[in-house]
């Protein structure tokens, strides 16, 4: 049997393993407490084996990282950001020069539909993590599984096994977990460096590598971070930071890509920016 | 214009108090914030779709020319969870809808909010204010 096959296998047993999960978590969510009423916090969850639950529906308060990592004012239709990058400590990410001048690029306005996931790509890792859209977790036995409203998702085992080998190269790339403590450490490899942080275009290469930890600090909230390496793009490793919240709520269809108008008028703006290029 | 950008602020706040906008594309691209938009009509068609959703309004102008205009929203599950229904938008529903128009100069515009009948406004979830 080829690596392949079995990741294949072990993926569809897991979505089978997961059906009871899904049963359980995406019905019957409890009413939301009345406004004004603060809720307490309750403390983390515990499955029976004493691991963390973290189990269950989020939306991450990504502070804008879809539209940049570092802070960032609002610009017109683009929202603003607080900045999530803690690592370095100004907040700045480490970008060699290249990569300032392609991400300068990627935001001009003929470009302006580049973005891997204006084409139904999924958003890769971190930015799956961030994208304003929900995620549920599951937690069959022996596994993580994130599933991600955008029509991706990650299935995390977490039983010491290596990584794919170097030449397969994926998306959402290779994901293995472990706990250590109440932290959730996921270490992801095999990147294919085609996705985009953001749709401001900051940017990652097959080189990049990514060690996210999920540490839940009470019955509702995880605290996320995630350190990229990326020594194509980057001189150094950077983190960022943010909450995930676990909210009321399911995971919603999106259809992605059922009839996007904005193609056509997109490339109107990129053939213009051409005709406008050819004649200087 | 100021007003605009209090709608927008406003949606901004709903946007971060509901989560989720599907954004997917430079909106400075495609719109113009020098060209804001009020405008009201009846529906012709709505687009439930992602990752975004459409309205069609048909628009009388000032010389009584009716131009039918496309209005860009969030995607089909962002507008549920800011509490669109199908039943609201019904082909003949009057609307007011507060938008920038799209650079082409074509009737064609990305919503940021709509005034329903009973008085009722909806935020749009496009593509971006306050998106999280």
């Amino acid at each position: 049997m080829t690596r392949t096959t079995r990741t294949l296998l072990a993926t569809a047993m897991v979505v089978a393993l997961a059906a009871p999960w899904l049963s359980q978590h995406l019905s019957g969510q409890g009413t939301a407490p009345p406004a004004g009423e603060q809720k307490a916090k309750e403390p983390v969850r515990r499955l029976p084996d004493g691991k963390p639950d973290i189990s269950g529906h989020y939306q991450s308060d990504g502070g804008g990282a879809n539209y940049g990592l570092e802070k960032h004012p609002q610009d017109f239709l683009t929202p603003g950001g607080r900045g999530v990058v803690i690592d370095p400590p100004d907040g700045k990410l480490p970008m060699l020069p290249w990569a300032v001048a392609e991400q300068k690029n990627r935001v001009l306005p003929e470009r302006g539909y580049d973005d891997p996931t204006a084409h139904c790509f999924v958003a890769g890792v971190p930015r799956s993590m961030y994208v304003p859209s929900p995620m549920h977790i599951l937690q069959p036995p022996g596994y993580v599984v994130i599933l991600h409203e955008r029509m991706a998702w990650r299935v995390i085992p977490l039983d010491g096994r290596p990584h794919v080998p170097d030449s397969i190269r994926l998306w959402q790339g290779d994901s293995v977990g472990r706990w250590e403590g109440d932290t959730l450490v996921i270490d992801t490899k095999n990147l294919n460096g085609k996705t985009w942080l953001n749709e401001v275009g900051e940017i990652v290469s097959h080189a990049e590598t990514v060690v996210e930890r999920l540490t839940p600090v009470d019955a509702d909230t995880i605290n996320y971070e995630a350190t990229v390496t990326d020594p194509l793009v980057y001189s150094r490793p950077w983190t960022i930071a943010f909450p995930m919240n676990r909210q009321e709520g399911d995971l919603l269809e999106v259809a992605c890509h059922e009839d996007d108008e904005d193609l056509a008028h997109l490339k109107e703006i990129r053939d213009a920016a051409r005709a406008g290029r050819a004649r200087r | 214009m100021t007003v605009v950008r209090a709608l927008a602020a406003a949606a901004a706040l709903v946007v971060i108090a509901t989560g989720a906008a599907f954004a997917h594309h430079s909106f400075s691209a495609e719109y113009d914030d020098k060209k804001p938009l009020k405008l009201t009509g009846t529906v012709t068609t709505m687009k439930w779709s992602n990752p975004h959703a459409w309205i069609y309004v048909d628009v009388k102008e000032k010389g009584g020319k009716v131009v039918n205009w496309a209005f860009e929203t969030g995607g089909a599950n962002a507008l549920y969870r800011r509490g669109w229904r199908k039943e609201d938008l019904a082909p003949g529903t009057v609307l007011t809808i507060d938008a920038f128009q799209a650079r082409n100069g074509k009737p064609t515009a990305n919503a940021t909010s709509i005034l329903l009948p009973d008085g009722k406004r909806l935020f749009a979830g496009s593509s971006a204010p306050g998106a999280k």
